[in-house]
């Protein structure tokens, strides 16, 4: 009887709605202002009385070596729920990926995205149920998709 | 969103002054607020009126009618009270100048033109370096030459070579271009629907975008958008088209059904032959339909008959299911929201 209660509150916990950011191209932002971001992202699975904390840094390979900048992340005033904008801060050299990390009501998310210049590249860019580790980062540095060539 | 008018915020908006989360929310009600926009376009001309009064120096023949008119004695008056007279005439004379300047132009407006390479014509005249050209003038481009056209103070558009535009309105309700043949592209910097494009196919309206827009000379049209949405309206048709995708437009049919850009060959081919053929070319789009192809999918849900609405919805959701709260029934009975709310969450996926 104890084990079938046990089950019963995890599956309780477990069936909480997890949070989760999703990323999409600037035009999901529905605003004209940040048409020139490089991705947006939404958080799901927040509370709608708490505010998520978000931050963002640009993660990247130079010519072998590691180089990681902080980037500013701005919310989108426009838009229904959490929204936010990522604008392009990092250098054009070498590859990069972009790790978003979300924190909202004891639960934390993360999401690496992966650019080139034509957008997001889905195919290149992972969802996780925490924030990227250093050797997410790594591994996803260094086994990316090759970028798509440039635009017409 | 702001639930008021922001009238007594336009100055401090336009001289920079609002806090970022205020401005953010002046602009998004500017999007969608017509009377607004006309607001802030009489503050700007208002604010601009001031910096250029002129300075006009009074006539001594004015003394005289003054003087005449009022009586005075034949001897000068002081010299303290002379300044201050002459003075108070230069006020007055300047004011009433630029009333009547602004009077007596209040009708015409003008697009300032630049050409880029070559010699545009504007109507008769051709064109060197910056110029002003009235609205209702035609711009044309040959093959060695290009232009540039401000539009107001919200972006520009590039006349490519052999084309022709012509110069419409420009005011506080929005720019409008017409397009006669050939291309531009326009790079628009602005809440929505202030910048409009008209060709024969029908009107391509920003809402905050950067894009290409292609017209031969019997009206058939290809918009390509690189930044932003773009709007093509025509007689209650239309078409949103976002970033990475295109769309065709037929003249005395409007828009067509929008593409994005890298989807698959098959799919390409399919919605080609839906545009001029239909029947079994829908089975191909929504067997060869990605999750990104779903914007194509949208459209389609009304543009087909209510059977195959039906199969366009039920591919849709197994691609990208519907979000919570809206309905089936809804969606398919084409409701306007419905279809927004839709819209907006599919662009998650895109």
């Amino acid at each position: 009887m104890s084990k079938f209660i046990l089950c019963l509150i995890c599956l309780g916990i477990a069936s909480a709605e997890d949070l989760v950011i999703q990323f999409a191209s600037p035009v999901a932002a529905q605003s004209y202002q940040f048409k020139k971001s490089a991705f947006v992202f939404r958080t799901l699975g927040c509370p709608s009385d708490v505010k998520p904390e978000v931050s963002a840094t640009a993660e990247g390979l130079v010519d072998g070596q590691r180089q990681s900048v902080s980037l500013k992340v701005t919310a989108v005033q426009a838009s229904a729920g959490n929204v936010f904008a990522i604008f392009r801060e990092w250098s054009n050299q070498g590859v990069w990926i972009v790790s978003v990390k979300a924190h909202c009501g004891g639960k934390s998310a993360g999401v690496l995205v992966a650019t080139d210049a034509q957008g997001i590249v889905r195919e290149s860019s992972t969802v996780l149920n925490h924030p990227a580790t250093e050797k997410e980062i790594e591994n996803s540095l260094r086994s990316g998709k090759k970028p798509r060539g440039p635009a017409d | 969103m702001l639930d008021t008018h922001p009238s007594d915020r336009l100055a401090a908006y336009l001289d920079g002054e609002l806090p970022d989360i205020e401005r953010n929310r002046v602009e998004a009600h500017l999007g969608t607020c017509a009377r607004c926009r006309h607001a802030l376009e009489l503050v700007r001309s208002g604010r601009t009126a001031l910096q250029h009064l002129p300075i006009a120096s009074a006539p001594d023949a004015i003394w005289s009618a003054i003087e005449t008119s009022a009586d005075f004695r034949t001897r000068r008056p002081p010299a303290v009270s002379l300044v201050w007279r002459l003075a108070a005439a230069v006020l007055v004379l300047g004011i009433a100048a630029s009333v009547y300047r602004i009077w007596s132009t209040r009708n015409v407006t003008s697009w300032q033109v630049m050409a880029l390479q070559g010699s545009p014509v504007a109507g008769s005249r051709r064109l060197s370096g910056g110029e002003s050209v009235p609205s209702g003038k035609w711009l044309e481009t040959d093959a060695s030459s290009r232009a540039r056209i401000v539009v107001g103070s919200i972006g520009s558009v590039t006349l490519e070579p052999n084309s022709r535009v012509r110069l419409l309105s420009t005011d506080a309700s929005g720019h409008r271009l017409a397009l006669g043949a050939g291309g531009i592209q326009a790079s628009i910097s602005a809440p929505p629907r202030l910048f409009f494009v008209e060709t024969p196919a029908g009107t391509a309206i920003d809402l905050g975008c950067e894009y290409q827009l292609h017209c031969d000379r019997n009206g058939t049209g290809m918009l390509r958008v690189t930044s932003g949405w773009v709007a093509l309206e025509w007689k209650g048709r239309e078409s949103l088209v976002p970033a990475g995708a295109s769309c065709r437009m037929y003249a005395g049919r409007g828009p067509g059904i929008p593409w994005f850009e890298d989807a698959g060959d098959g799919f390409l081919r399919a919605l080609g032959d839906f545009e001029t053929h239909r029947g079994e070319s829908l089975d191909r789009i929504l067997a060869e339909a990605r999750t990104r192809d779903t914007l194509t999918l949208w459209h389609l849900l009304s543009r087909v008959e209510a059977g195959d609405r039906v199969r366009v919805f039920d591919r849709m959701a197994t691609l990208a299911p519907l979000p919570p709260g809206l309905l089936r029934d809804r969606v398919l009975e084409l409701d306007t929201q419905s279809l927004k709310k839709w819209r907006e969450e599919l662009a998650w996926t895109w």
